[in-house]
């Protein structure tokens, strides 16, 4: 070394009158090559090699070659073999291991060189660096095997362990050797070199590249992990604990840390994905980082797509979307939410964890991957959602539409634990105007049912003033509603945030608006929320409707029936959903009772206060004596009034069985102590026998039993009993 | 943004003028003023596109970056685009008695246009996807760059860079074929009924070069970018002589602009199915926006001619270039022998430099590029929405309730 150190130093006083743009290069060199070829840097290495042609077969032979076999590949290393022969006088190129301690010695040596000063005097090539590339390259060809190249599986641990420090070290020897890639007497070997790098390279990539397509897609298994709820909150703190440190400390320890079965990679054992690491170790080393990516990325895609597509998620255009009919494309809502959140809470975190795992040392290569990966499959998912809630818009999608967008709620608290974070501002980007068209169709919905149920006129009424379909459908329709409340709350708050914002033209105003809008929120903050708002809003149209629809009925009693009926059923509903009660409020329930209570009057005076008044003792009794012709008038119209209304209102319908009986009772209580105390002062003014059978028709126990079968929807009425 | 500006300026004016204006008679000569403005704005606006005569005045050092069918003439396209369209839903929504929508020739008309819109946004997906790959490919093209870049030239570094450029070459090749290939599958095997032979076919394939393959799985399976081309181009009909509102031309005009955006695009980008695509489509010449249409169309199917004889990936500039050139450097590392000579050398380095210029504009470019798709894509949503809410005012009392 010492011999060089001095030459360095004269090197360097010499090239400080020499032109200083080429530091690197013309470090004076021993012979004649100066005046031909003053500064052999990469845009002249040409000259230098055109040189090397004529003068190498003259130098002490470590650089040995001529043109003929540069370009004949296959005769390469029998030619190299046989010039090494000659050079050096051992039959066969030394044993590997001797020669690879030789050339570990020569990088370190250089890499000592290399760090004072860029013009020393490089050595020159020591003859080992060729032996070294003609034993390395011949175990390349052994391995690439012509037709049938030997698996990497197939080789024994140690011979493979010992191929990838050999790879190791042609990388580390091309970089030491790439020092001095001005120097022209560097040139041959830098590209023997590089070219027994590059096949090692592509053997690695072609065997990384069939490992990687090897993997196995088992979605049952992790579909339980993520739909069990239990399993879910473990996920998400799971997720929280890992991304927290991701950011600075990554992952390092991050696999190895977790509890044994959160080491399960997604398609591969561990011991592949060690494979894997080691090879894109490799691969990144000997400077083949675009190539490890391609085909990583590639390899992982397809294996994503076909997760997807086994957890049920089928691509469709948007257009194919339009088009298709409710009933299926609401199947495949429900696939897409349940691939939507396996990704979200189990796909990606462990393809993440793969990424990490693979690119171990390179955590700025995982997470790029592992973003556009996902990325790409997100967008995929998002766009199906988009597609979804361009839909013309119809009252039955709304619960589907909740469910997207609450699976989109969740996953904008779950983006940032999920994906780097620029990937996830872009995700939650989209996300988050997804599920602003989603709202945007959901408050569109509801503002249509508003208008349909306003505009509802179907002239015919229900038989027997039953239960309205539309009061059924709307009842219903709102328990569900009602179980959505505080997602709904946020659609309208966020749809009126918006309609606010819109309802600013000019954008000179834009600066004074908020404050308004904040004010006008404060005041109205003390009434209703929006959704409530909206809620009573149906309740009332509904109410309104169910007026008009009453009144289709001629009999007064039956607009009544008609009514009660109703308004039982939603008191009923409503009674039965906490979340509408609640929603609803105490006081309006109280008013709809009492508003019930009328009906109930009024039904009540409408047909029974006419029969009551044939019992009117008043007009009887002229002079103290019964007048028997009007007594019998009485008892005709009674017997002729009640014949008629239980005629008619066993046809009636009462379906709520307790408003059924209340009824009833509160009629018999009505009619009949009136009735008997009727009978009980008059009925021995009739003769007994025929005249009593002919105008007492009825015992008051008859009467309540036929008041019992009044509201059955019995439309042949004195079915069994009439004589 | 110097395009939003414009937009909004432009909203406000109109809005500004209907609020002024309240007699319908006036109301009515502003609408035919707005009309005539609009269709003189979609016939500059496309005619700006067009290529310069070498004598016409260079207004803006924009278009000489950007010749026809390169990154940057696609971004302006979108750009165009994107300012009709803006110019185009302030004329037909606001101010607008929505009772017109439910009258002819608008209730005919919108229907169109919303499935074309609908249509429009599964091609901005599948073009996405296309330029998707394409980075991948300026990846590839990268990598050769890279590696003959390096001095000096050596086996290794040639081999590496060949190695990219066949799977680049080999990429391009298959993603064209690919849209034949689906086709011819799936007619063997209607026609025999067999399965088994195009499968084993298929998986041969999949083995060589199966790093690309799944690029196509963009959209639908049986999804055609030719196909829907086609059936936004059908239901483009220009308005009869007598048509009673003013409306149908310029939503004629906005028809045409959106087929032909789109169709440009597919031409130009790897995307899914694109056999048959058509390389031409009615257009009105006796408008000017339609000549302006016209002059671009030829164009582009000029173009699209020439590429489906010779099999290239696309229109876009960028990519016949890197074709060519990545076929010329293959060619030079197949007869690579260490060491280059001198001259073999500056040859080489001449393309490879002009690969790197490729790559460099499709680094600066492909990015904006998509985003600007993406923003079209939004944008017909958005604009879509805000047709059905004005349809929704018109239609409200006709929706029974499903009970």
């Amino acid at each position: 070394m010492d011999p060089e150190k001095v030459t360095q130093t004269s090197d360097q006083t010499i090239s400080n009158d020499d032109d200083k743009q080429q530091e690197n290069s013309d470090p004076l060199p021993l012979k004649d090559e100066t005046e031909t070829n003053p500064s052999p840097t990469a845009d002249e290495a040409k000259s230098a090699e055109a040189e090397i042609v004529e003068e190498l077969p003259t130098e002490d032979g470590v650089i040995k070659t001529t043109g003929d076999d540069d370009g004949a590949k296959t005769d390469d290393i029998q030619q190299d073999g046989e010039e090494a022969k000659v050079e050096d006088p051992s039959p066969l190129p030394p044993d590997l291991g001797k020669v690879s301690e030789e050339i570990d010695q020569f990088i370190s040596d250089s890499s000592n060189l290399k760090g004072d000063d860029h013009e020393f005097k490089p050595p020159d090539v020591p003859v080992f660096v060729e032996q070294f590339a003609v034993l390395v390259e011949a175990k390349i060809e052994d391995y690439e095997g012509g037709d049938a190249p030997i698996k990497w599986s197939q080789l024994p641990q140690e011979e493979a362990t010992s191929f990838l420090d050999i790879v190791d070290r042609i990388s580390k020897l091309l970089t030491s050797l790439s020092q001095f890639s001005s120097e022209y007497k560097y040139a041959y070997s830098i590209s023997r070199v590089d070219g027994v790098l590059q096949r090692a390279m592509s053997y690695i990539e072609e065997e990384y590249k069939s490992i990687l397509y090897e993997y196995k897609i088992n979605p049952d298994s992790d579909i339980n992990n993520s739909d069990t709820p239990s399993a879910k909150p473990n996920k998400e703190a799971d997720n929280s604990s890992s991304s927290d440190t991701n950011q600075d400390a990554e992952q390092d320890s991050v696999p190895e840390s977790k509890p044994p079965e959160e080491n399960k990679f997604p398609g591969y054992s561990e011991e592949i994905v060690t494979t894997l690491n080691k090879f894109s170790k490799a691969l990144i080393a000997g400077g083949y980082e675009s190539e490890c990516c391609q085909v990583y990325f590639f390899a992982r895609r397809k294996a994503l797509e076909e997760s997807l597509h086994k957890l049920g998620f089928e691509k469709y255009s948007i257009d194919d979307v339009q088009k298709m009919n409710w009933d299926l494309l609401e199947g495949e809502v429900t696939g897409w939410i349940v691939a939507f959140r396996h990704c979200t809470n189990v796909l990606f975190s462990n393809e993440s964890k793969l990424a990490n795992a693979v690119f171990a040392d390179q955590p700025s290569i995982a997470d790029t991957i592992f973003s556009n990966l996902s990325r790409g499959m997100m967008m995929q998912l998002f766009n199906f959602a988009e597609a979804v809630s361009m839909t013309k818009r119809a009252a039955e999608k709304l619960f589907k539409f909740l469910d997207i967008y609450e699976t989109l709620c969740d996953f904008l608290l779950l983006a940032d634990k999920i994906f780097p974070a620029s990937c996830a501002d872009e995700l939650k980007a989209e996300a988050t105007l997804t599920r602003s068209r989603l709202g945007e169709s959901m408050v569109s919905i509801f503002s249509e049912l508003e208008n349909s149920i306003q505009a509802d006129s179907n002239k015919t009424p229900v038989p027997g003033g039953a239960v309205h379909p539309l009061t059924r459908y709307i009842m219903n329709y709102l328990k569900y509603v009602a179980e959505y409340r505080d997602t709904l709350e946020q659609v309208f708050k966020e749809h009126q945030m918006i309609e606010r914002a819109d309802s600013t033209t000019g954008s000179d105003f834009d600066c004074q608006n908020p404050q308004g809008a904040q004010n006008n929120h404060q005041t109205s903050s003390n009434k209703l929320s929006p959704f409530e708002t909206h809620m009573i809003k149906v309740m009332d149209l509904l109410d309104a409707n169910l007026e008009g629809k009453s009144r289709l009925y001629k009999d007064t009693s039956l607009s009544s029936i008609f009514m009660m009926n109703n308004g039982r059923y939603i008191l009923q509903k409503i009674k039965g959903s906490p979340e509408i009660n609640s929603l609803m409020g105490d006081q309006w329930y109280r008013k709809r009772s009492s508003d019930l209570r009328q009906y109930h009057k009024t039904y009540q005076r409408e047909t029974w206060g006419k029969l009551l008044q044939c019992l009117n003792h008043e007009g009887l009794n002229v002079h103290g004596k019964v007048n028997k012709p009007i007594l019998k008038e009485r008892f005709k119209s009674f017997n002729a009034l009640f014949d008629e209304i239980h005629k008619t209102q066993s046809g009636w319908v009462i379906s709520d069985e307790q408003l059924q009986s209340e009824l009833r009772v509160s009629i018999s209580n009505m009619v009949i102590p009136a009735y008997r105390s009727f009978l009980g002062r008059f009925s021995q003014t009739f003769t007994p026998g025929r005249q009593t059978e002919k105008y007492v028709k009825f015992q008051p126990e008859e009467i309540e039993t036929y008041i019992d079968e009044l509201f059955d929807g019995n439309t042949t009425p004195w079915g069994k009993k009439k004589l | 943004m110097p395009m939003a500006d414009n937009q909004g300026s432009f909203l406000n004016r109109i809005s500004i003028r209907r609020n002024q204006v309240t007699t319908m008679e006036n109301n009515h000569e502003q609408d035919l003023e707005d009309l005539d403005l609009f269709n003189k704005h979609v016939a500059e606006r496309f005619s700006d596109l067009l290529p310069n005569d070498s004598s016409a005045t260079t207004d803006s050092p924009a278009k000489d970056e950007s010749p026809l069918f390169s990154i940057s003439w696609y971004r302006r396209l979108l750009d165009v685009f994107l300012c009709c369209e803006a110019e185009f839903k302030a004329l037909v929504l606001i101010d607008r008695d929505p009772v017109q929508f439910s009258k002819p020739p608008l209730d005919r008309l919108v229907p169109d246009i919303l499935d074309r819109s609908i249509k429009s946004l599964d091609i901005c997906n599948a073009v996405t996807h296309g330029l998707e790959l394409v980075r991948h490919w300026q990846q590839l093209a990268q990598i050769a760059v890279t590696a003959l870049e390096q001095r000096p030239m050596g086996d290794g570094q040639v081999r590496r860079a060949k190695k990219a450029l066949n799977t680049l070459l080999t990429s391009m090749m298959l993603d064209d074929k690919e849209n034949n290939y689906h086709a011819k599958v799936a007619e063997r095997t209607w026609s025999f009924g067999r399965r088994s032979g195009a499968a084993g076919n298929n998986n041969n394939k999949d083995r060589t070069n199966g790093t690309f393959r799944s690029m196509s799985w963009s959209v639908a399976k049986s999804w055609s970018a030719s196909k829907q081309i086609q059936a936004m181009a059908s239901n483009l009909v220009a308005p009869r002589g007598g048509e009673p509102t003013g409306l149908a031309l310029p939503i004629y005009a906005m028809g045409s602009s959106f087929v032909f955006v789109m169709w440009a695009l597919v031409a130009a980008i790897p995307c899914q199915e694109r056999t048959g695509l058509l390389t031409h489509f009615p257009m009105p010449r006796n408008l000017n926006w339609g000549q302006s249409l016209i002059a671009l169309q030829d164009k582009v199917g000029e173009e699209w001619k020439k590429k489906e004889k010779k099999g290239t990936t696309g229109l876009l500039d960028e990519l016949q270039k890197m074709e060519k050139v990545a076929q010329n450097l293959v060619d030079f590392a197949e007869n690579f022998q260490f060491p280059a000579e001198e001259e073999k050398q500056e040859e080489v380095a001449g393309l490879v430099a002009e690969m790197a210029e490729i790559c460099g504009k499709m680094e600066e470019g492909l990015v904006p590029l998509q985003q600007q798709i993406r923003e079209v894509f939004h944008r017909i949503v958005r604009s879509r929405a805000e047709v059905l809410d004005v349809l929704d005012q018109v239609g409200r009392m006709s929706t029974p309730v499903p009970y």
